[in-house]
């Protein structure tokens, strides 16, 4: 380094590499300079001075300065190690790894590029590259324990365990007998329960479980030793001595539901789907009833019957379980039960259970002789109000809760329990309301304040909740401190509101500062690599990496990406000069609109103003001396995100990772269809509906696809280009492939589909669309197969009681369609009346007892206050002040 | 955990983070809408003020305030003291109440006093168990409601002397 400077600059050039290591960069941009005063070429410094400048926030002067030191001397492996780092901190990492490669050709054996190539490489996946560097390494070092150990996990997830095994046996062998000291005990014991899981995981099970007992002593983690040890004896088919230490490890935590899968299997009782035949139930129910004699605290003893037990052994054994939980009063008790429900016949049982309790103790409870406490009827009206609201029964589930509410008013869940009924039967506007109360009961709780921010955005009331949900954050702070938490579910709940409302350009911003936090998470698995080879974690890190191999197939990530192709598609259909139009205003009148207009306008005004205030009082931190810049978001609304030239390239990019992570996803091939119609690619969305009749050819979006794409493809003109021919020769070929129109036309699929689905309204609708798409004259014919349909009571079984089988979610697409698709405001009317019938609080349908009728709850809203000021209607009726209060407070009305 | 079958009741101090749990209780207790000197009162009365709750359920209240007289002596007033009807007869008042006796006591308060309406008999056998005694009545007290006349019950506490 800085060889071909005279002595005095090169220790000069020696200090620029040490202020940069130690951060005194001022000091290094000084001793560069001096350095050029004299060689204003030298290739090395004019480096280092560009990317000690990085790190002073000097971004476009570090990247000039780093390529003209690379000019002036590129064979120095230095520009090129220091260019690698530069591209580094952006997170160029492939462009890292390439100057890199490029340094390690002038100086092959550099350890500190080679390691820091290793890490990128690991970050890449890059797995056969990572395997070459830590060989490297390696051989380079071979008295490092972390080079061992990053050589072997490199030829692990290179997916070859056995080598792994071996070079860690190899570096077992280099290690004294009496190894490991005291202080590095945990370590060498994570160490050994890693190689044992790779021979594990190889399908060397014999030897993983010898080498476990040998090495007994010097594993730490005895919970982890006992676990592997349990999975290796059960895979050997050692099942006796399976159950055995099963029963140990329950006896040390009896309430870990993996223990009572794995004993099951141990003793031939365990099936994926929970089917069992009537002698294995019996064998269970024995097995249980023998376990719960041993573990008597436990609670899942008690409740891993109630999943096999059938008939009248799962009502005894449900009356035990739940009686004493109602007497106790444990509010997360439905949550426990709900899976039940999904159980054919038991949510009839539950609910005959569940009345009888309610029954008796109203008989009993005037004498006391039982000694029930008053707040068993409480926590049984609790229940009953969510086990009707899981029924689909709002109209009784109301009545319990407000019963319940009557009872005791002070319990918070009451008030968050109706408002998850009323935002079931479709009044959200009531349930953000209700959530409001709750929120006000208890102005400590995060949990029930972030409850009442997710109705609020429910209800399309952003500023309010805006307002709410930063009663949380950091002082100051605000809004980018949400974004700094990653606070997903509030970014993606307000980009839905904002799509709502057609405010397009901030309902992207939302979606995609999720999609910017899976970035980020991937991004932060970084500084892992080297940490945990150091730490020993090995198991945790493996697992970690393989969490982010599929870390963009979660459901967050999934909405976000799905909203934000949602964005583009609208805004591709309805580009920006013409005014965004509202969607779902059906039930507001143009004074309400211009009302909602002002009320945007004026309140942009007043953030706008609130960021200015933000940003002086930032500089004037950053004056003070703390370095605490925070970027101003330089486009908060969105506008510059709206002004693409090509929103479908940019759905496009989503889309790829949506196909990739969620291939299984309905809604994936949906998005990818709707995209690619509008860019005219034929075969991807050829591509898109095939995947769709593969998923699921009876869903009736998959058929409009199909028909609407062969419909499209009908009415193109004839092929002119190769390349066109060449699509068309393509779908000629396909189609007779695809069942659904062999030998028939568009038409009579749509017959046929219609045959199979005659019962199901949204098949009908389906099929309706479909018939006016392919014949616009047909439009009479197409209203009247919707209006046909008939809405019956679903049979009892399951989950639901006698309940209507229609959907909110479905009628309401129902009307979209007729008023937007077939455009037939009397048909649609009409249907909005005939669905406020069937959701009497739905708002939507402005349904008899919803609040768009009802006003006092639109009322309440405006004069929610947001700290807690908070009245329930019953209070506002109450004549609050028909006596001066001067004397008043004093009046007393003793309860005893 | 104890016998288990004992539910257990705990007070616990008044603030604004909980204060609407008071203000629920008294919609419901009384059929007053108490205005927010009140609720300023209850709040700066510290240890005065209580929620009780029972088995962790919020069921009952007692809210003071601490009166200056002439000369400096301090007096407690009880503004209000319920119990939700479902939990009474379980010893809730009693246990409110005695809360606020023995802090009279503890600080060496001389004289606890209320207001109750006169014909609020279980109100004032209730206070009479406690020691409270009428000392006054005070004719057309309430505007709005029959009898508007209530009585004044006072108890005068000895300095704690004797008592632990």
């Amino acid at each position: 380094m800085g060889a071909s400077l005279p002595p005095k600059e090169a220790n000069l050039f020696k200090l620029i590499v040490k202020s940069y290591e130690t951060k005194q960069y001022k000091k290094g941009l000084k001793a560069a300079d001096a350095i050029l005063k004299k060689f204003p070429d030298h290739g090395e410094t004019l480096s280092m001075k560009g990317l000690t400048l990085n790190c002073m926030d000097r971004k476009s002067e570090a990247y000039e300065l780093v390529r003209l030191g690379l000019k002036n001397d590129v064979k120095s492996h230095v520009c090129w190690h220091v260019y690698g780092l530069l591209y580094r901190s952006d997170r160029e990492y492939r462009e890292a790894i390439k100057c890199y490669r490029n340094a390690l050709k002038r100086d092959p054996d550099n350890i500190e590029i080679l390691r820091d190539l290793s890490l990128l490489q690991a970050q890449m996946r890059d797995l056969t590259g990572f395997v070459e560097t830590r060989q490297q390494l390696l051989t380079l070092k071979p008295n490092h324990r972390m080079n061992w150990i990053g050589f072997a996990v490199a030829h692990h997830l290179n997916s070859n365990g056995a080598k792994a095994v071996e070079i860690l046996e190899a570096y077992e062998g280099t290690l004294e007998d009496d190894y490991p000291p005291d202080n590095e005990r945990c370590e060498h014991g994570e160490m050994l329960l890693y190689k044992i899981s790779l021979l594990e995981e190889c399908g060397f099970l014999e030897r993983a479980l010898e080498e476990l007992h040998k090495k007994e002593p010097k594993i730490v983690d005895k919970l982890a030793y006992k676990e592997q040890e349990v999975s290796l004896l059960v895979k050997l088919g050692r099942l006796e001595e399976g159950a055995n230490l099963y029963k140990v490890l329950l006896k040390m935590n009896s309430d870990n539901y993996r223990y009572y899968e794995g004993l099951q299997k141990c003793f031939g009782l365990y099936s994926e789907n929970g089917n069992y035949s009537a002698d294995e139930i019996d064998r269970l129910d024995a097995l249980y009833k023998s376990l719960a004699e041993q573990y008597t605290w436990s609670s899942a003893v008690k409740r891993i019957p109630l999943d096999f037990l059938q008939g009248d052994k799962f009502r005894e054994a449900a009356v035990n379980y739940i009686k004493p939980l109602l007497t106790k009063g444990v509010p997360s008790l439905f949550s426990d039960l709900s899976p039940l429900y999904d159980h054919p016949g038991k949510a009839d049982i539950l609910e005959l259970l569940i009345l009888e309790l309610e029954h008796s103790i109203r008989t009993r409870y005037p004498d006391r002789t039982e000694k029930e406490p008053p707040s068993t009827l409480l926590w049984t009206l609790f229940f009953l109000a969510q086990h009707y609201d899981r029924r689909g029964q709002y109209d009784v589930a109301l009545s319990k809760i407000d019963e319940a509410i009557q009872h005791t008013p002070t319990v918070i869940d009451l008030y968050s329990v109706k408002s998850r009924i009323l935002k079931h039967a479709g009044d959200l506007v009531a349930a953000a309301s209700f959530a409001d109360e709750a929120r006000c009961l208890d102005l400590a709780d995060r949990y029930i304040n972030s409850e009442s921010v997710k109705r609020m955005l429910q209800a399309d009331q952003v500023a309010l909740a805006e307002k709410t949900v930063v009663l949380f954050t950091k002082d100051g702070d605000q809004h980018n401190n949400l974004h700094d938490m990653q606070c997903m579910w509030y970014e993606l709940a307000s980009g839905e509101s904002y799509f709502r409302q057609g405010d397009l350009g901030r309902a992207l911003k939302k979606f995609l500062a999720v999609e910017k936090h899976y970035a980020d998470i991937t991004e932060d698995q970084f500084d892992f690599h080297s940490y945990c080879l150091r730490k020993m974690t090995l198991r945790a890190y493996v697992e970690m990496l393989k969490f982010q191999d599929r870390l963009h197939s979660h459901a967050y990530f999934h909405k976000a990406a799905a909203g934000a192709i949602r964005c583009y598609l609208k805004l591709y259909d309805s580009p920006l000069n013409s005014p965004p139009e509202e969607e779902d205003n059906t039930s507001k009148t143009p004074s309400q609109k211009k009302k909602m207009k002002k009320q945007r306008k004026a309140e942009r005004a007043k953030k706008e103003a609130e960021e200015k205030n933000e940003e002086s009082s930032a500089s004037g931190i950053s004056k003070s001396g703390k370095r605490h810049l925070k970027p101003v978001d330089p486009d908060p609304y969105g506008e510059k995100l709206l002004q693409t030239e090509d929103p479908l390239s940019e759905a496009s990019k989503y889309l790829k990772l949506l196909q990739k992570n969620s291939p299984d996803s309905l809604e994936t091939h949906l998005l990818s269809f709707e995209v690619n119609m509008r860019k005219q690619r034929i075969l991807l969305a050829f591509k898109a509906v095939k995947q769709l009749l593969r998923l699921d050819a009876e869903n009736p979006d998959s058929h409009r696809c199909l028909i609407k794409f062969f419909h499209k493809v009908s009415s193109m003109a004839a092929p002119e280009t190769d390349a066109e021919k060449l699509v068309w020769s393509v779908l000629e070929a396909e189609r007779p492939y695809i069942s659904q129109l062999q030998e028939k036309t568009l038409s009579e699929a749509n017959k046929i589909f219609l045959g199979k689905h005659e019962d199901s309204l949204m098949h009908r609708v389906a099929v309706a669309e479909m018939l006016y798409t392919l014949d616009p004259t047909k439009k009479l014919e197409a209203v009247k197969l919707i209006e046909d349909s008939s809405n019956k009571v679903v049979p009892t079984n399951g989950a639901l009681g006698p309940v209507m089988e229609w959907k909110l979610k479905d009628c309401i697409a129902v009307y979209k369609l007729l008023d937007k698709v077939l455009i037939d405001q009397d048909v649609a009317l009409r249907w909005k009346v005939r669905c406020a019938g069937y959701f009497p609080y739905s708002t939507y349908f402005e349904g008899s007892r919803s609040s768009a009728v009802n006003n006092l709850l639109n009322n309440q809203d405006i004069t929610t206050s947001v700290n807690g000021g908070t009245s329930h209607p019953e209070i506002k009726q109450s004549a609050n002040s028909f006596i001066p209060n001067g004397k008043l407070e004093a009046f007393k009305n003793l309860a005893i | 955990m104890g016998s288990g079958r004992e539910v257990a009741i705990s007070l616990d101090g008044v603030r604004d983070k909980n204060v609407m749990q008071l203000k629920k209780l008294n919609t419901v207790l009384f059929p007053v809408r108490y205005n927010d000197k009140y609720y300023a009162d209850a709040l700066a009365s510290g240890e005065f003020t209580k929620l009780a709750y029972y088995s962790d359920i919020c069921v009952g209240s007692i809210a003071c305030r601490l009166e200056k007289k002439e000369g400096g002596a301090i007096r407690v007033y009880i503004m209000t003291l319920g119990v939700l009807a479902p939990y009474r007869g379980l010893g809730i008042g009693t246990r409110l109440l005695n809360h606020v006796l023995d802090l009279c006591s503890k600080q060496n308060i001389p004289e606890i006093y209320l207001h109750v309406q006169t014909n609020n008999e279980d109100a004032i056998n209730f206070y009479k168990k406690f020691g409270f005694e009428i000392t006054e009545t005070i004719k057309n007290y309430y505007t709005n409601i029959e009898p508007p006349d209530c009585f004044v019950l006072t108890k005068f506490i000895t300095p704690s002397q004797g008592k632990k």
